[in-house]
């Protein structure tokens, strides 16, 4: 182990010392330590070695391959080169243009996500009545809301149905456009005069309409901030008051600066996890695309596809991000 | 301006009055100025705010609780929206009878306890071992945490099925099957098959690979940096070594951090349902994604069919979701504080 580097410099040390006696001496503190550390992280090395990295392994090969399971129990693999890939962009019809849209929609919900949360944790770390039970409400997405209940909540008529108070509904429990949160015509029409660009109205429209979603997705980002917000020392506000400083100022010099790490983080964690949960639309294909045929290797081929493609645009979060993001000196 | 005048004087005190401006006037000076009117208004925004988002986030539980106890007649009736006409436990009854709900509440109650329980230990043990010890290759190391929590895990769907269905490590298990040798054979088959067991689950919690196991590790991690190093050195001054000073000091430090880390993890797979279609086929246990269906004496094939359908779902939902949400009326305070004290930074 590469943790005993220390300790044969100081054998030496001590051979010349001492010549031809060898003694066993104790390891320093250091290298105790960093066995323990070794130990302390054994299980998951362990994991990633035996257990990750096969299947890691595995799913390349197997978006290389085709697979025939044999009745014995065992299973056969034909090697088809480049096939699944090829076949995912050029035979495939809905695959590419999934994949697109998937990702617009991902660099849309970035900044909404971390604006949202970062702003209702701002909210949230103030004094207001009643702070404790909002905070509770606030994470009961993060906890209750997950796989099976957005699952079923995906497929949900009954919000629909028991938040639209007027209008008779025929009990198909169809939406109608009326209840929709704010209807764009409306949205727009308020908008025209204004010279925006219609692109920017329908994507506010697509936000409050979304409200309940975002809300979903924000709660781990929310208490990443709120974390961030309280490690901000009091001193800092208290003197910043004292300079006269307005709360808007104050915001922009010194909470914006101080929680610019946590901003990195969470943008990248909302990518992380908007492409990695289930119910988003590249996802939901892939997942289709390996039940249709029970264990299709295709959708191997398209998630790692996916999977450089997001790991492209995390790169490209951490790298415009990292730029702006300050760093408080520590003495 | 007059003189105060005296109103009492006794021996060794004396009460003067002033002349005063009125009270109201001292009020309105008070509080009809910009800096107050400012102050009230943001607090009522800011108070609207929290109680719509509220709204938003409770609604669909509120909906879900009152048409588990609609009947069918209220789902054709137009003039019943939120509070039943007719209130019945017939929903309730049908699922808990035909889809075998306690059942299946045992089942995944034993699954998200045992992996809510060795995930937290795990991710403790681990995150103490990246956040404390200084070693080469550590945040190398780390590094791989992060990479198992970018890559999606329906992106390994099919290998992690394999893996589990055809189980062996190093080919241990390929040896003695006499894969390799046909003399050895001491166990049956070449490869171990773990689907419709537990085991899949709780190898990936105990090798800190299960459900946003990175994110335990990363929220653990940073919460042991944020402890003092003296704390630690001064325990090796006297003697304790560091798994002792592990288990006597730390652990009873990150307590509230450690309930934080499982009720995510218990809740998260309670609510799971990617593992629990992937290593579980229709032939094993019921586990609780199992009982989502309509229950086979419930009559749906009527006008309301939709809405009844979706009505039977959420009843499910409520089934599902009622021992979390008990779980969470105890345990929400040690997930905020647990979060404000790891002091996450970047």
């Amino acid at each position: 182990m590469n943790v005993d580097a220390k300790a044969p410099k100081k054998q030496k040390i001590q051979i010349d010392n001492a010549p031809g006696k060898k003694r066993k001496r104790s390891a320093s503190l250091d290298v105790r330590k960093a066995r323990a550390g070794w130990i302390f992280i054994l299980p998951f090395l362990i994991g990633f070695v035996l257990i990750y990295l096969p299947i890691i392994f595995d799913s390349i090969k197997y978006s290389f391959h085709e697979i025939k399971i044999l009745v014995g129990g065992g299973y056969e693999l034909e090697w088809v080169g480049w096939k699944n890939y090829s076949d995912a962009i050029l035979v495939d019809t809905s695959f590419v243009t999934t994949l697109v849209s998937g990702l617009k929609q991902l660099i849309l919900d970035i900044p909404s996500i971390v604006l949202f949360s970062l702003f209702v944790a701002i909210i949230l770390n103030q004094k207001i009545a009643g702070r404790a039970a909002f905070r509770a409400i606030f994470f009961i997405p993060v906890i209750l809301t997950t796989g099976l209940i957005s699952d079923i909540d995906a497929g949900n008529t009954m919000n629909e149905y028991m938040g639209n108070a007027e209008g008779i509904d025929d009990g198909s429990g169809q939406e109608s456009a009326a209840t929709e949160i704010v209807s764009v015509m409306d949205v727009e029409r308020l908008f025209s005069n204004m010279m925006i660009g219609t692109e920017i109205v329908e994507y506010v429209v697509s936000l409050v309409n979304n409200i309940f979603n975002i809300i979903n997705r924000c709660g781990v980002q929310m208490l990443i901030f709120l974390s961030g917000l309280q490690s901000i020392s009091p001193a800092i506000y208290e003197s910043c008051s004292i300079d006269g400083a307005s709360g808007w100022e104050t915001f922009w010099k010194i909470t914006l600066p101080m929680v610019s790490p946590m901003i990195l983080v969470n943008s990248i964690y909302t990518v992380i996890d908007a492409f990695t949960s289930a119910d988003n639309q590249v996802m939901a294909y892939i997942s289709t695309v390996y039940e249709e045929a029970n264990g299709n290797v295709l959708s191997s081929a398209m998630s790692w596809m996916y999977f450089l493609v997001v790991i492209l645009i995390i790169a490209a979060v951490a790298g415009i991000l990292g730029s702006f993001v300050f760093y408080q000196r520590r003495d | 301006m007059t003189s105060p005048t005296i109103k009492k004087e006794t021996k060794n005190k004396i009460r003067v009055e002033f002349e005063r401006t009125p009270l109201l006037e001292r009020l309105k000076a008070k509080f009809i100025n910009l800096y107050t009117v400012k102050r009230v208004v943001w607090y009522l925004f800011r108070f609207l705010l929290l109680l719509g988002i509220s709204y938003v986030i409770l609604f669909p539980f509120f909906t879900k609780i009152s048409s588990s106890f609609m009947s069918p007649e209220d789902f054709v009736d137009v003039t019943v929206r939120l509070i039943p006409r007719h209130p019945t436990l017939d929903t309730y009854k049908a699922v808990i009878v035909d889809n075998k709900y306690f059942e299946a509440l045992l089942n995944t109650f034993i699954l998200s306890l045992t992996c809510g329980l060795i995930q937290t230990f795990i991710c403790c043990f681990v995150g103490y071992g990246f956040a404390k010890f200084k070693f080469k290759f550590n945040d190398l190391l780390f590094l791989l945490v992060i990479f198992t929590m970018v890559v999606p895990h329906a992106t390994l769907q099919l290998s992690l099925f394999m893996e589990f269905r055809y189980f062996d490590v190093l080919g241990i298990v390929n040896f003695l099957g006499g894969g390799v040798i046909d003399s050895v054979k001491i166990l049956e088959s070449t490869s171990i098959n773990m689907i419709n067991t537990n085991a899949p689950l709780y190898i990936l919690s105990f090798t800190g690979l299960g459900f946003k196991n990175g994110l335990f590790i990363f929220l653990m991690r940073q919460f042991f940096k944020g402890i003092p190093d003296e704390l630690e050195e001064s325990a090796y001054l006297d003697g304790s070594g560091v798994f002792r000073t592990f288990f006597s000091i730390i652990i009873p430090l990150s307590v509230t951090m450690m309930i934080t880390v499982f009720m995510f993890s218990f809740c998260w797979q309670w609510t799971d349902n990617f593992y629990t279609e992937l290593f579980y086929t229709t032939s094993g246990d019921i586990l609780l994604p199992d009982i989502i269906k309509v229950p086979k004496s419930l009559d749906t094939n009527y006008a309301g069919q939709a809405l009844y359908t979706s009505a039977i779902r959420n009843t499910c939902g409520i089934l599902i979701l009622f021992p979390l949400i008990i779980l969470y009326l105890f345990g929400q305070r040690y997930i905020v504080q647990g979060i404000e004290r790891s002091g996450i930074t970047g």
